[in-house]
């Protein structure tokens, strides 16, 4: 994939002029799974693998690059080298080849569980680096570059935008609307084994599944278009449900179980990862005790890393 | 291969209008709703290999599922050969059908019931004869319900959650693939379904039937009765009368099986006031010019006009009325020989 070039889109000064490049910051926000993902249909007919992201904006990576004269960047922690090459494609994407510098990363996401914190470091140092320059990204821009530095990309580069992303090509199949309904999740991990998402084997869907995914993905968009935190809850429940057939989670019936028994909207997971949630709408009856209840039946039946947080839901309830 | 622009076209065609009938009442009005399952079919057939690239159909159907297969092979260059009974198909239908290219077999059909039995030897002759050829098979193949997730789709886009389904059958495919959908989302949601006197699909025995395009005299794979809350058997004589309103009222100009089925879903709607009711509407009323949308023609028919009664009359036992009836039971998601021994 090649990273598209635009008018407005960083090409400021494409003649030759040595660019003089600041100390540039980029933050990205992680996520906490997805309420959907499966194969959806492009435009073109094909199907694509893609999904919908659940934000999670209490967590986020900075990245900070502090340009120097010299051709080749270094990176701390030293094996975030996806991150290190985004800036270098970022920088050329700019117009400013063979340009370096030192690349930090400070995350509070944790690695291998689903939170998205490999992409987030990639997003975030997009962003420095396109700082550092004067320029400013598209948020497709940001996406395409985020898939050259690593094979596989999250949709962070949307932020809390609802897209269908197809995550292998970095391209948007749906726009949803302006914003994600407001949300109250009680997250936490099902499993405690990191897991190499890049070398997992691929779900293969089976035709009933592909034609649900279709129906599901209208319904997201309905639940978008109402705000509709019900609607919503139902579609990240029965892509879990699918989810379990390619990567069951440990204890899933006893989720569901909980989910109904804490009037939950649904349980969302992570298709590639340990995490998962249970959502709740926070303007519903009794919404603060029915999130203490259930994160205390979770933590009881030994989930662990049990935590809440909310989706633009203005502010913790 | 079939030229993009036209398969887009015929992709259109294959989608409904929404027609907000009451503030709770919606219709999917189709032009030609068998478009949708009979591309789907033929898809699925080209991916599996079963169908190749310039292969031979056949298929037994004297509606309009015959239509939609001859449109889709004369647009993407299939010889098609249809099987049909006399008494189902006349001469300006079956020319329609001719001049898109579909060879038309015709079994004689004296009782009236479609001639099902000698149609389907009819159409294995030509299968025997023509190996490689590929037969749809609408009625037992799952694909026909596979392929209306598109319609759950633009239900669920267009309307958001759905209480009450309503809608007619003949195949099973159109009601069940769609409730199959719906009922995963909303697992709540009631299914109603529209049959008409003397088909078979939820216990008549077979007879002669006044109303076309629903009901059946042999029993499809694609019916899963276990979807099914509530059947409602509507005669030809209410059937046609509501289309006749929909076309005077509303602007629908829609086939008999959709009055049938704007008929039940009047009354559901007038039942529930509270919930969002989805009717499925299947085809235009082109076809019906010289039959229900003919006053001359009707006067020829017994009982016409009928009386126009509130509302159906609720049955405990299955049996056949008349073609002025309209009756309906409580079927409670039971399977055929589960309502049949609880009756």
């Amino acid at each position: 994939l090649v990273a598209q070039h635009s008018p407005s889109d960083g090409q400021i000064c494409s003649s030759g002029t040595a660019r003089e490049l600041t100390v540039g910051v980029g933050r990205s926000i992680a996520h906490h799974g997805e309420l959907l993902q499966g194969v959806f249909e492009g435009a073109d007919g094909r199907l694509r693998r893609a999904l919908l992201t659940l934000p999670y904006e209490q967590r986020n990576a900075t990245a900070t690059f502090w340009p120097d004269s010299g051709s080749s960047v270094r990176v701390r922690p030293v094996d975030r080298t996806k991150a290190a090459a985004a800036v270098v494609l970022t920088l050329a994407h700019i117009g400013l080849e063979r340009r370096g510098g030192d690349l930090t990363l400070e995350s509070a996401i944790s690695v291998g569980h689903g939170y998205g914190s490999s992409t987030a470091d990639v997003i975030a140092a997009i962003r420095a680096a396109a700082s550092s320059a004067g320029a400013m990204l598209s948020r497709s821009t940001t996406a395409s570059l985020a898939i050259r530095a690593e094979a596989a990309s999250d949709a962070l580069a949307y932020g809390d935008q609802p897209v269908l992303f197809a995550h292998r090509e970095g391209t948007v199949l749906e726009h949803f609307g302006a914003e994600y309904p407001p949300l109250a999740v009680v997250g936490f991990r099902a499993g405690r084994t990191a897991i190499d998402t890049l070398r997992m084997p691929r779900a293969r869907y089976s035709p009933p599944e592909i034609e649900l995914f279709r129906v599901l993905r209208g319904l997201a968009s309905r639940a978008m278009e109402d705000q509709d935190p019900a609607l919503l809850g139902r579609v990240a429940t029965i892509s879990s449900q699918v989810s379990q057939r390619h990567l069951p989670k440990p204890g899933f019936e006893h989720l569901l179980q909980l989910a109904e028994e804490t009037r939950a909207c649904g349980i969302q997971v992570s298709h590639s990862g340990t995490v998962a949630g249970l959502v709740f709408d926070p303007q519903s009856n009794g919404v603060r005790r029915r999130l203490i209840q259930a994160a205390k039946l979770l933590h009881g039946a030994g989930f662990e890393d049990v935590t809440s947080f909310t989706v633009g839901a203005g502010g913790p309830l | 291969v079939t030229p993009p622009c036209l398969s887009r076209y015929l992709a259109s065609y294959e989608m409904p209008r929404f027609a907000q009938l009451r503030p709770t009442l919606h219709a999917a009005c189709f032009p030609l709703m068998k478009l949708l399952p009979a591309r789907f079919m033929l898809d699925r057939a080209e991916a599996s290999g079963q169908l190749d690239a310039r292969g031979h159909i056949a298929e037994t159907t004297s509606g309009s599922f015959g239509l939609a297969l001859a449109l889709l092979a004369a647009a993407r260059g299939h010889e098609l050969t249809l099987v049909t009974a006399s008494g189902l198909i006349d001469p300006d239908f079956k020319h329609r059908l001719e001049f898109l290219g579909a060879r038309l077999l015709v079994a004689s059909d004296i009782g009236g019931t479609g001639g099902q039995g000698a149609r389907l030897e009819m159409l294995k002759a030509v299968l025997a004869e023509r190996p490689g050829t590929f037969w749809p098979h609408q009625y037992d193949n799952l694909d026909n319900a596979l392929a209306y997730s598109r319609l759950a789709e633009l239900i669920v886009r267009a309307i958001g959650r759905v209480d009450h389904l309503v809608g007619c059958v003949g195949s099973g495919g159109s009601l069940c693939g769609t409730a199959g959908f719906l009922r995963n989302l909303f697992p709540q949601m009631r299914v109603v379904a529209v049959d008409t006197h003397n088909s078979i699909l939820f216990g008549h025995s077979p007879g002669k039937r006044l109303l076309r395009g629903l009901g059946n005299s042999i029993l499809p794979a694609n019916l899963k009765h276990e979807l099914v809350d509530e059947v409602h058997w509507v005669g030809a004589l209410p059937a046609f009368a509501q289309a006749r309103a929909l076309y005077r009222g509303q602007g629908i100009y829609a086939g008999p099986t959709s009055g049938a089925a704007a008929r039940v879903a009047y009354w559901v709607a007038d039942r529930h006031p509270e919930t969002s009711v989805v009717v499925i509407f299947p085809d235009e009323g082109y076809r019906y010019q010289q039959t229900l949308y003919n006053d001359t023609w009707l006067d020829t028919v017994a009982g016409w006009p009928p009386r126009l009664t509130g509302g159906p009359r609720r049955v405990d036992r299955i049996a056949p009325g008349g073609e002025a009836d309209w009756t309906y039971f409580n079927w409670r998601g039971r399977s055929l020989e589960e309502a049949l021994a609880d009756v």
